[in-house]
């Protein structure tokens, strides 16, 4: 089932071809292709809209293509015939209110094709892990949010799943529950597992994801590894960080010999140099226009850059909205 | 399956654990037993009919006539009276003031003639009249007889009193039920199926809206296919409501056999009884009662599942359910129309349209004799009902649980039908 070591290219855990979805008077996703091979955390990045949520819904066999092929484990089809083998946690958070945590757990995990025994027992000790134990016989809703989201983590992965999908999964988490679920998740990844995850929040992408791929409009703009993307489209970058007063630093910005491009947020800048730009030029030339420094640092672009730069300043602004503003793919 | 039978659990215990369940398994014997009770206190609650007996004979008839009302239990003579000027407008003034309920008027005329007079409050209480006819009738008869120098102990002995039982013919067999009891059973019958349908449809229905607002649908959705959570929720409330059947049917039968307790003491309730007699409920009315309830339950819970599926909320969802209720209250409007007249086109055709006749049929079995022809027919189209509501059903559930915003159109539904 899983890849076998001895072909040279391993089969993929998850793999897209030219998957497509339609709904009435638009296409969601479009023609998108890719590839996820065993134990990446791998991430799909994308503005709202862009069709992340349909694409895990195909792969997850809520939602059935319009065209193109879905193979999970090295075989055909959608994740229903792998459910023991798949933990999956949707956008929209939920569970049943009035059932007890334990018997919520127990459920979900044998929807997940593990039985009533092993499903309490492993549930119990997920419990007893995130600290909940306590609460293992109280209503789901006399639990707190943050509390609810950990049990729902917990139904996620209580099977023992080979891959993880999660679809947005930091949305909504306080920072506790945002600190739990990173650990987790990389916990999962050094045990060989495998994590597709979808985000529109790139400094999390950057700092977790191995590969990834951007979509926007339902189209791949590109995917592979993280570094090699910043490589090839990365120009010199520099951040700049004022103490204070800026002084005439908008000017040596303006200086299209020298900046390429720049993003002002007032106290704290990153710029991409124009080409054979010396770094060091601009550091005499902000010192002398009076600008106190804090940072100056020759660095590679931001995931946060490329994604801005690949899916425009259109999609770029829905991105930038705050979590539950945003519109619903 | 296995799965499935995860969901029939779920459904069942948590439904079961639920203080809901449990008041109702309270309240359906109460409900029962005050249908059953309420006829009785009402036709106890006046006692006996306070008459005073005018009596204007010349011979010993008079005495012996208010003596055997007084026995009958129906009656309680207050006095027997000679008659005198004014008295007939006092007694009337008496009856008025309800410190009496009527006096019967006895002369020789009556021995003679067979003319009698009842005056009373209600003068049209069938039991009463009867009662007094035939007490008259019969001390007529054989004072006349020894008059006619009949010995006493002759006429004594050609006296007859007939207790006349009217048993409904079942098939081929009697089945002790008098006409008021088959109304009694049609109406506990129709009033049983629709509540019962109708709320444990309904709960079928805020079990997958519950789903649906909380998104637990989307995980479940990727673990077994839509069809096997709807079936399962349903086989899951379906099994609690048998599980409350059984509850009443076992309270039902504790209160019926302690019923001479609660009767106790109220010896003339036995004439209110009749009008609303406690029915002999045979194993195969049983059988029928469940037959139907399973397959109206089915028929309309997959309809009201689908309801479910296409609101986003317990409003949106109130207001759609009223159409697929409406469905149902049609057979329950019809009770009369069913049992006074069962063999009518209207009711015929009524209980063999699914829609209907899971309340239809069962109400029309109990009120007379079904052809089995036409049991048959109606037990197949409701299969075949619940078939093709299942199956349409299932096509607009498995698209509507992943749907938010505005409810779908007709034109929308149809689409989702025959992707």
């Amino acid at each position: 089932m899983t890849s076998s070591s001895a072909s040279p290219f391993p089969t993929p855990i998850l793999s897209l071809d030219r998957v497509s979805k339609r709904f009435a008077g638009h296409t969601a996703v479009d023609e998108l292709s890719l590839s996820i091979p065993q134990g990446v955390i791998y991430g799909l990045l994308g503005p709202n809209g862009a069709g992340k949520t349909t694409t895990i819904r195909m792969v997850m066999d809520i939602l059935r293509p319009d065209g193109g092929a879905v193979r999970l484990f090295g075989e055909p089809g959608g994740g229903r015939a792998h459910a023991e083998r798949i933990g999956y946690l949707p956008e929209e958070r939920g569970l049943y209110r009035k059932m007890r945590v334990l018997d919520v757990l127990v459920f979900l995990g044998e929807m997940k094709g593990i039985d009533r025994r092993g499903a309490r027992q492993r549930a119990g000790e997920w419990l007893e892990r995130l600290g909940l134990a306590q609460w293992r016989l109280r209503r789901v809703d006399e639990l707190s949010k943050g509390m609810q989201q950990k049990v729902q983590f917990i139904s996620t992965v209580l099977h023992d799943p080979d891959l993880l999908v999660l679809d947005e999964p930091f949305s909504g988490l306080d920072p506790v529950n945002t600190q739990v679920m990173k650990d987790t998740v990389l916990d999962l990844r050094r045990r060989g597992k495998t994590i597709l995850f979808s985000t529109h929040i790139m400094e999390q992408a950057e700092r977790l994801c191995e590969q990834l791929c951007i979509i926007a409009l339902g189209r791949k703009l590109v995917d592979g590894a993280l570094s090699d993307i910043k490589r090839t489209h990365g120009g010199h970058h520099l951040v700049v960080g004022f103490d204070g007063s800026a002084g005439a630093a908008q000017q040596v910005f303006a200086d299209r010999g020298l900046v390429k491009k720049v993003d002002d947020y007032g106290q704290f800048a990153e710029l991409e140099l124009a080409s054979g730009a010396d770094a060091q030029v601009i550091l005499q030339r902000l010192v002398v226009s009076g600008a106190r420094l804090s940072r100056f640092e020759l660095m590679e672009p931001s995931l946060n850059k490329i994604f801005i730069d690949l899916v425009g300043p259109e999609a770029a602004r829905a991105v930038m909205r705050p979590e539950g503003e945003a519109a619903r793919a | 399956m296995r799965k499935v039978w995860a969901v029939i659990r779920r459904e069942f215990v948590e439904r079961v654990r639920s203080k809901w369940f449990w008041v109702s398994a309270a309240l359906g014997p109460i409900f029962l037993a005050t249908l059953f009770f309420l006829p009785l206190l009402f036709a106890g609650s006046g006692g006996p009919e306070r008459i005073v007996v005018v009596d204007g004979t010349t011979t010993r008839f008079g005495e012996r006539v208010a003596d055997s009302l007084a026995a009958s239990g129906t009656f309680k003579v207050a006095a027997r009276v000679a008659p005198r000027a004014g008295l007939l407008d006092s007694l009337t003034r008496a009856v008025i003031a309800r410190r009496l309920d009527g006096f019967l008027i006895l002369t020789d005329q009556t021995l003679e003639a067979g003319i009698a007079e009842y005056r009373a409050s209600n003068a049209a209480a069938l039991q009463e009249i009867a009662e007094l006819k035939g007490v008259l009738g019969r001390f007529a008869v054989s004072t006349r007889l020894q008059r006619a120098g009949i010995r006493p102990e002759v006429v004594d002995e050609v006296q007859l009193r007939i207790d006349l039982q009217t048993k409904k013919i079942s098939g081929s067999t009697t089945s002790g039920q008098s006409s008021a009891q088959s109304f009694s059973l049609a109406y506990i019958m129709a009033i049983l199926l629709f509540m019962a349908i109708a709320a444990y449809g309904v709960n079928v229905m805020s079990s997958v809206l519950e789903e649906k607002t909380t998104r637990v649908v989307e995980v479940l959705v990727s673990s077994l296919r839509p069809f096997q959570l709807m079936l399962g929720k349903i086989l899951g409330v379906g099994a609690v409501s048998i599980f409350q059947f059984v509850i009443w049917g076992v309270s039902g039968r504790l209160l019926l056999t302690q019923r001479a307790a609660f009767g106790g003491g109220m010896a003339s309730a036995e004439s209110g009884a009749e009008a609303f007699e406690l029915p002999l409920v045979s194993t195969g009315t049983i059988a029928i009662f469940l037959a139907y309830f399973l397959g109206g339950f089915l028929f309309y819970s997959a309809m009201l599942a689908t309801v479910g599926a296409i609101s986003s909320s317990d409003q949106e969802a109130r207001q759609a359910v009223q159409p697929v209720i409406f469905l149902l209250m049609i057979a329950y409007l019809s009770i009369w129309a069913l049992s006074s007249n069962p063999e009518s086109t209207y009711a015929v055709t009524i209980s063999l349209i699914p829609f209907t006749s899971p309340i239809a049929m069962p109400v029309r079995w109990a009120a007379s004799i079904v052809p089995a022809s036409e049991l048959a027919t109606s037990l197949a189209m409701l299969v075949l009902g619940i078939v093709a509501v299942t199956w349409i059903a299932a096509r607009i559930y498995r698209i509507g649980i992943l749907m938010t915003g505005k409810r779908p159109s007709v034109k929308e539904l149809a689409r989702w039908v025959r992707a």
